[in-house]
């Protein structure tokens, strides 16, 4: 057994850096793999330096930032509310924040495809969590019956006020200018365009704080999957853990869907392979449920940035491409 | 450990099942509960275990407030298993009996050597070292059942509470567990809680035997003085030939018929 993680690990690994040396590579402006690997240690010359530290680097650090956030609040989820299908994409999260962004998109004025100025970009995050967090305390409530959330009725209340949430973005869309409804479109798609060292300022750490948490709880994390009688028989405060890592999974989503829109599917394939090759243990999944979703969603930015190049589709549709036939697999072989 | 329960009043929301209830469960003897479907066995385990919190009445462990505990030391003086635990899984035996240390556990740390020593005494226990590494989902019902008992055993109480431990074995398995549970009270003076229905086995190995009916105690005692004609007439409304058996002479319901 302990070869198997090991191997798996390694693999992640080794597959992960191989993404993010082909995503370093590929583009409009193609570079080869030595000379990415020169301009990184500080060799490269101002077009090259521009390319990969000013554009692709950080691009390929958002990625990995939001890969994690999503996977990790992905498990959270699914140990939470007992199902393995279970992601934040489908529980109105990310379509909260996404609503927020959309909303304050709308009502803010600038120049389109514009590099957007750093309040701006550090105050998305913050308005998205806000859509986020008022968005899933509403789910909270409404699911909340008798002193106690019941993990099903909490997906079902997700999922209805997931539709309510995509209803309202429409509306919002039908309303507004082409160039705002670009930029929404960006948005709710889900993209790693115009990323920037600024966004990994306003969004790393954070997102780095609240994993660490999240590891931290592995051994309570695996508890609730005993069931509320068990672990309640060892222990453990489940309405408080549940609620507490509830909150931690919002928070991941928010800040993810704040940089990168809403990228559905990424919460649910990483765990679900990290399951399926480790077993059900979240001191295993979560950091390699963290490193399959990298390298999905790396993968998926290279796709998106080079198949229809010059265009650059956003990249929660290829994610969604790969998503859905995996989705279905699983959907197939949980009968 | 001593359990008292005052007054207790236990419900599903508006549907009371326990209105009022005071029973002392006797430290250091195997007490037996039992009574027909619905009459609130299950749940009165259940508030003892910490699962369901009682709408009214106190519950005394050691003569203080169950309120005033934390969950952990709780759970390092009283272990309760359920009826029919899910069973998760992609787990082996001995993970799912390292989950007994769990309120042990401190910091980040892997199991310590105590820790191992103890989930390794607790396989040997039930008989389970020599599958220790096989996934609990392919174990049969008496085998799984075993496992969530050496997980019970894993928390080093000195309080067993089991509801239903013997319901889904074969004779000879429920009489295995038994002899067990017997073996632990024998040895460390473990204070034991069952609710059972095979009711030959309780009057064969209860110290203290209790009969509920629609959320009450209509009796409690000694087998000999609870499996009684007009006892077992209350309780499951059957008519009932009791013999003493010629060991210990126990109290044998050797055949009935509805009333």
């Amino acid at each position: 057994m302990n070869k198997k993680i090991i191997i798996a690990f390694v693999t992640g690994i080794v597959m992960l850096v191989a993404a993010v040396l082909i995503a370093l590579m590929s583009g409009s402006y193609y570079m080869s793999a030595e000379r990415v690997v020169n301009t990184l240690l500080g060799n490269g010359n101002g077009a090259e330096n521009l390319v990969i530290l000013n554009i692709r680097l950080p691009r390929m650090v958002i990625a990995i930032i939001v890969a994690f956030a999503l996977s990790t609040a992905g498990t959270v989820l699914q140990t939470v509310s007992r199902n393995p299908l279970c992601e934040p994409g489908m529980m109105g999260i990310n379509s909260g924040a996404a609503l927020a962004v959309v909303g304050y998109i709308t009502l803010s004025t600038g120049a389109y495809y514009d590099t957007l100025s750093k309040n701006k970009i550090l105050l998305m995050p913050i308005v998205a969590i806000l859509g986020s967090c008022l968005v899933s305390t509403l789910i909270y409530l409404i699911a909340f019956k008798k002193g106690k959330i019941n993990p099903i009725r909490l997906i079902l209340v997700g999922m209805g006020v997931n539709a309510g949430m995509n209803a309202l973005i429409t509306y919002f869309e039908l309303n507004m200018g082409r160039g705002d409804f670009n930029e929404v479109l960006v948005w709710t798609s889900g993209s790693l365009w115009g990323t920037s060292w600024d966004y990994i300022l306003a969004v790393g750490p954070p997102v780095l704080i609240l994993i660490a948490i999240v590891i931290c709880g592995y051994r309570r994390l695996d508890l609730l999957k005993l069931g509320d009688e068990i672990a309640t028989g060892l222990g453990l405060n489940v309405q408080k853990e549940m609620t507490k890592f509830y909150i931690l999974a919002i928070l991941l989503s928010a800040l993810a869907t704040a940089v990168a829109g809403n990228i559905a599917f990424l919460g649910l394939i990483g765990p679900q392979f990290a399951r399926m090759i480790v077993g059900d243990r979240h001191k295993r999944i979560l950091p390699l449920g963290g490193i399959i979703s990298s390298v999905i969603l790396i993968i998926a930015d290279v796709l998106a940035r080079n198949v229809f190049s010059p265009l650059e589709i956003p990249v929660g549709i290829c994610v969604s491409m790969i998503g859905v036939p995996v989705f279905v697999y699983f959907l197939v072989k949980e009968r | 450990m001593s359990i008292e329960c005052r007054n207790l009043k236990v419900g599903y929301g508006d549907n009371i099942i326990i209105s009022d209830l005071s029973v002392k469960i006797p430290k250091g003897k195997i007490t037996m509960v039992i009574g027909s479907n619905g009459c609130g066995k299950s749940t009165l385990l259940k508030s003892i275990g910490g699962v369901i919190k009682p709408k009214a009445g106190s519950i005394l462990l050691e003569g203080k407030d169950i309120k005033g505990y934390k969950g952990k030391t709780i759970a390092q003086k009283l272990a309760y298993l359920p009826q029919n635990p899910v069973v998760p899984q992609k787990i082996t035996v001995e993970e799912l009996i390292a989950f007994g240390r769990f309120p042990y556990r401190k910091g980040l740390g892997g199991l310590t050597g105590l820790d191992q020593k103890i989930i390794d005494q607790a396989m040997e226990e039930v008989h389970l070292t020599n599958l220790k590494d096989s996934d609990v989902e392919e174990l049969s019902g008496g085998q799984r059942q075993r496992v969530w008992i050496a997980m019970a055993l894993a928390q080093c109480t000195d309080t067993l509470i089991f509801d239903e431990p013997t319901t889904y074995l074969d004779m000879a398995h429920q009489l295995e567990i038994l002899k067990l549970l017997q073996e632990l009270n024998r040895k460390r003076q473990t204070t034991i809680l069952i609710v059972i229905h095979e009711l030959n086995l309780a009057s064969r190995f209860a110290d203290h035997m209790i009969a509920m009916k629609q959320g009450k105690i209509i009796c409690e005692g000694k087998a000999g003085r609870v499996v009684t004609k007009e006892n077992l007439k209350e309780i499951y409304d059957i008519d009932a030939q009791i013999i003493c058996d010629d060991k210990d002479g126990h109290p044998i319901c050797t055949n009935y018929e509805m009333l």
